[in-house]
């Protein structure tokens, strides 16, 4: 784990959420493991601002949820991507691209 | 960005749906986000054990990273919307069970607010309904009541002549348009029994002026303002429905107004009151009820007896359009000797229907704030001391996890809870004191604002009831709310009872807080105080005449039989000796009209001076008057001699001057037979006795030159008497005599039509309406006032012995008498009672100048008032302090020291 894990940007979280469940369903420890691995323990992400996460991207329709049984057969709520979610992913990935770019370049220039 | 702006209100839509869902599936959603948490820690241990750590360590490390589990749900729940309906809920519930655990602190709270905001509500009724209220007519503020005054002669607000209306409608650019009426009494003949109705000939453009159309039939034509034009009248809504039982064949049918038959062309709405026009009497109830065509204008005519009423132009203020007018007036005044020196006065109709009511109803509104405001700051005193016993309950909340912003919210509901309950029971409370409000008020405030006086609840007035819960809400919540939700929890919880609530900061706050309401109930009181020592002036002044024991009523002669001005005198003289002939009567009279409540100018000469330069022709009130009106009335007589049978028409022409008016022609001269003339012209009267002076236009206008004519000699001049007045003997009320006098009258007429029967002392009394009603309100609100600060007194006192009595245990125990310790308790009662004074004084030095327009023989900053309210605030000081002072001195030293 890295050093000094970092807090996230508002609003990131939900992209990240999106992206990660974009390859296949998983539950919420499964989705917080996969995100401080892939970041390599830059992000580091507590079940206190998951949850309501979840929640709020249930109820905006762009996940759905259903109860399975996990890999050691154990009952666990998977999340899933929705068509909208999907759509909702390729436009943030898209928006989060060009606002990258433009403050790298705003850096660059500046130094 | 189209798309998305499509795709939010789906979003909404979902989110409402999800919520509502949600409430119904709260049990459910709980018990799966449990599980859900369970699993997610399942998994997390699992992860770790597979790494190589011993169960048990991956299971207490899973959890420490989770947190704590309840505020995970806790964050969860807020994401949606419903769950804050529910914790709101939550909030009230638990309010309502603190609130019924301590029933006493409910009581009072509930209960000083249901007084201050039923105060406010019914206060706040009255000034919507004739304040703020629109005017029932089109673009009201562009609307312009039209009178005239005389500066050099100090004259204002006087009726004007049709020689400067025409001037002004068609010579000053200021007018889209200009209409004139003047006031009358008809009388009403016909099939029903005969009766008198306030009416007005008015001009055909003055409904269209002021963007009333009748309900049924049509307004005035041009044609119809001629002298020789069609006779056609409008009937008010109030009229149709009574005299003619809403009969809607009206329309076309004649009647008979003062024995001429007009036709009637319409109908005005129910809501069409005549809040343009100044009262007719000051005690009958009632506007205009009919309204006549035959105005007829003339440009010669300088005769003063119409009002005109005018629509701007838009962007013109009054005193723009007075200055064009002005010009105008300039140039007619050289052709008319009688207009010189006039000009025209303008006053928005907003003005004219409030009359002097606004002034009254300002200084109650901000009286009843005032009693809010103390209201308030004595809740949020007794919130502070509960907040203080309940500083472990929030010590405990704070440790287990709740946010400041949270307890806040808390106690903010609260007092929501408080202010609700009491807003309700103050909305009950004021329809109670809006009726009581009726009750005191002065006619004239209830006819300009006739929803005031049927208690029609106006929905702006519930909104102005609930903006104050709101107010009231932060105004005594807030700092409590603040200050005991700070979170010490180490130290409150270690050491019971010491917390921030016990900080001298705290102390100080809540005696500053007193100290604020003893000021505020400080100008309050001193604003009573001169209020009652104004009506006390005004009831020990002398009126010139004694109004006890005098019975008055108008009974008009108009039409048929009483066309000749000698049948109407042979009336009154056969009525009066009948009715002198009643037991219990001991003199009776006639006169054209009534001391206090009508006055009316004319221009006379005196045999001294006959020609006067224009402009400063003597002005006097003409009281034509029966031979026994002196005695009735009571008026002594200075010099000379009263009207007697042998001054009829046969006799020499006499008349009675009063004492200012011989003083002003005949300075240090005997008046006794000088000689002068009415209105210019006729025969030269002389005078034959001098009469005291009568405060005839009320107790504070002073006195005014009269001259009093007996109508047996000018039984033609000005219609001739009108009103009855009869003095009953010692012990028999005036009003139990009433009906034996109408039943004389029409047993010789039954025709006559009685009117405005009334105590000759209820209409002396009636200009002080308005300054007993202020009174009486500003009485209750500052007695309301002074129990409240005396409360809140009492409640620092009691608690801060509380908090002390180990200090006057010890004290006790080192050897301080009684008297030391009563030293203590009074002198930090006293300090704050001496500080709110001063505090007061000098806020009532500031304000009571607004009170000043009420004030009648006493300076808004009275010395005598200002001491006595003092001393009556130190009294009732001393008292609050009581109870808490005893209660020290029974401090028991050794108890003292033990407790804690």
């Amino acid at each position: 784990m890295a050093e000094n894990p970092t807090t996230l940007v508002q609003g990131t979280l939900d992209m990240l959420i999106l992206k990660t469940l974009a390859l296949e369903p998983m539950h919420g420890y499964g989705i917080a493991l996969r995100i401080e691995q892939i970041s390599r323990g830059v992000f580091q992400v507590n079940a206190g601002s998951l949850f309501p996460a979840f929640r709020r991207l249930e109820r905006d329709g762009l996940l759905e949820s259903e109860w399975r049984a996990t890999e050691n057969n154990r009952r666990a709520k998977y999340y899933r991507l929705t068509e909208a979610g999907r759509k909702k992913l390729k436009s943030e990935t898209r928006e989060w691209g060009r606002q990258a770019a433009a403050i790298a370049r705003i850096l660059e220039t500046s130094s | 960005m189209s798309l998305n702006a499509l795709r939010s209100p789906i979003k909404l839509l979902r989110r409402v749906a999800g919520g509502l869902r949600g409430l119904f599936r709260k049990e459910r959603d709980d018990r799966e986000l449990d599980e859900e948490l369970r699993s997610y820690l399942d998994a997390a241990a699992n992860v770790k054990m597979r790494a190589g750590v011993p169960h048990d360590e991956a299971v207490r490390a899973a959890r420490m990273e989770m947190g704590s589990l309840e505020s995970v749900k806790e964050e969860v729940r807020a994401v949606a919307w419903e769950s804050a309906l529910q914790t709101v809920w939550q909030d009230v519930r638990f309010a309502l069970r603190m609130l019924a655990k301590s029933p006493g602190f409910a009581v009072v709270t509930i209960l000083t607010l249901a007084l201050a905001i039923g105060a406010n509500t019914a206060i706040f009724s009255a000034v919507y309904a004739v304040l703020l209220k629109p005017l029932p007519f089109r673009d009201s503020d562009r609307l312009a009541f039209i009178e005239k005054k005389n500066p050099p002669r100090g004259w204002d607000r006087n009726t004007i002549s049709p020689a400067e209306i025409l001037a002004w409608r068609d010579q000053s650019r200021a007018f889209e348009d200009m209409a004139a009426y003047t006031q009358r009494h008809c009388v009403l003949t016909g099939a029903a029994e005969a009766e008198e109705d306030p009416c007005e000939v008015i001009s055909s453009n003055l409904f269209p002026i002021l963007g009333v159309a009748p309900i049924r039939g049509r307004t005035f034509s041009a044609d119809e303002d001629k002298p020789e034009g069609p006779r056609v009248a409008i009937l008010s809504y109030a009229l149709w429905q009574r005299r003619f039982a809403a009969d809607e064949n009206v329309i076309g049918r004649s009647v008979d107004i003062d024995g001429a038959s007009y036709t009637i062309v319409g109908i005005m709405p129910p809501s069409f009151s005549h809040a343009y026009a100044p009262p007719y009497h000051a005690l009958s109830e009632s506007f205009a009820q009919l309204w006549l065509s035959g105005i007829a204008l003339s440009p010669a005519s300088a005769w003063n007896d119409y009002f005109g009423i005018g629509r701007l132009k838009s962007g013109l203020s009054l005193q723009q359009a007075e200055a064009q007018m002005d010009t105008v007036s300039a140039r007619i005044e050289a052709m008319y000797r009688d207009l010189k020196g006039w000009r025209a006065q303008l006053m928005s109709l907003r003005t004219i229907s409030s009359g002097d009511t606004r002034p009254a109803l300002l200084v109650l509104m901000g009286a009843v704030a005032f009693v809010l405001l103390i209201a308030c700051a004595n809740i949020a005193n007794l919130l502070l001391a509960r907040g203080a016993s309940r500083a472990n309950e929030f010590a405990v909340r704070n440790a287990l996890g709740a946010s400041q912003s949270r307890i806040v919210r808390q106690l903010l509901t609260e007092s929501f809870v408080i202010s609700m309950a009491g807003g309700v029971l103050g909305v009950l409370l004021a329809s109670w004191g809006t009726r009581a409000l009726v009750a005191l008020a002065p006619p004239f405030l209830l006819k300009t604002a006739p929803g005031l006086a049927s208690g029609a609840a106006d929905s702006r007035v519930f909104g102005f009831s609930f903006a104050t819960v709101v107010m009231t809400t932060f105004l005594f919540g807030l700092a409590p709310a603040l200050q005991s939700s700070r979170p010490h929890v180490t130290e409150t919880l270690k050491e019971t009872g010491r917390s921030s609530l016990q900080s001298p900061r705290n102390r100080r706050f809540r005696s500053a807080l007193v100290v604020s309401e003893i000021a505020l109930a400080m100008v309050l009181l001193i604003g009573a105080g001169l209020m009652v020592r104004t009506l006390a002036q005004l009831s020990r002044v002398n009126l010139g005449f004694n109004p006890a024991n005098v019975l008055t009523l108008r009974a008009p002669l108009s039409g048929g039989q009483y066309k000749e001005p000698q049948a109407r005198a042979q009336f009154w003289d056969r009525a009066l000796s009948a009715v002198e002939s009643l037991p219990g009567v001991e003199a009776a009279s006639v006169s054209l009209r009534l001391p206090v409540n009508g006055w009316a100018g004319q221009f006379f000469n005196t045999a001294d001076d006959p020609n006067p330069p224009a402009g400063q022709v003597p002005d006097a009130n003409y009281v034509i008057v029966g031979p026994g009106y002196f005695r009735v009335m009571q008026i002594p007589l200075r010099r000379g001699r009263s009207f007697n049978e042998h001054d009829t028409q046969s006799g020499d022409r006499v008349v009675i001057v009063n004492e200012e008016l011989a003083r002003s022609y005949w300075p240090g001269q005997d008046p006794l037979g000088k000689q002068l003339r009415v209105g210019g012209q006729g025969p030269w009267l002389s005078i034959v006795g001098v009469a005291g002076n009568v405060l005839s236009q009320g107790p504070d206008a002073g006195f005014h030159p009269e001259i009093y004519v007996p109508y047996q000699q000018f039984p033609w001049l000005l219609g001739g008497p009108k009103h009855l007045v009869v003095r009953t003997s010692a012990g028999v009320k005036p009003e139990t005599l009433a009906h034996a006098v109408v039943q004389e009258i029409h047993r010789l007429d039954k025709d006559v039509p009685v009117a405005d029967i009334a105590t000759m002392e209820l209409i002396a009394r009636e200009p002080m309406a308005q300054q007993r009603m202020v009174m009486a309100l500003l009485v209750s609100f500052a007695g309301l006032a002074l129990v409240l600060s005396a409360l809140g007194i009492y409640s620092v006192l009691s608690y801060s012995i509380a908090q002390r009595t180990r200090e006057i245990g010890l004290r006790v125990a080192l050897g301080a008498q009684q008297r030391d310790v009563l030293r203590l308790v009074v002198g930090q009662g006293i300090a704050l009672a001496i500080v709110g004074a001063v505090a007061g004084i000098a806020g009532a030095l500031g304000l009571t100048r607004y009170l000043q327009s009420l004030l009648y023989g006493v300076r808004p900053t009275d010395p005598l008032t200002f001491a006595g309210v003092a001393i009556l605030l130190a009294l009732v000081s001393l008292a609050a302090c009581y109870i808490p002072a005893r209660r020290a001195t029974r401090v028991d030293p050794l108890a003292a020291l033990r407790h804690e």
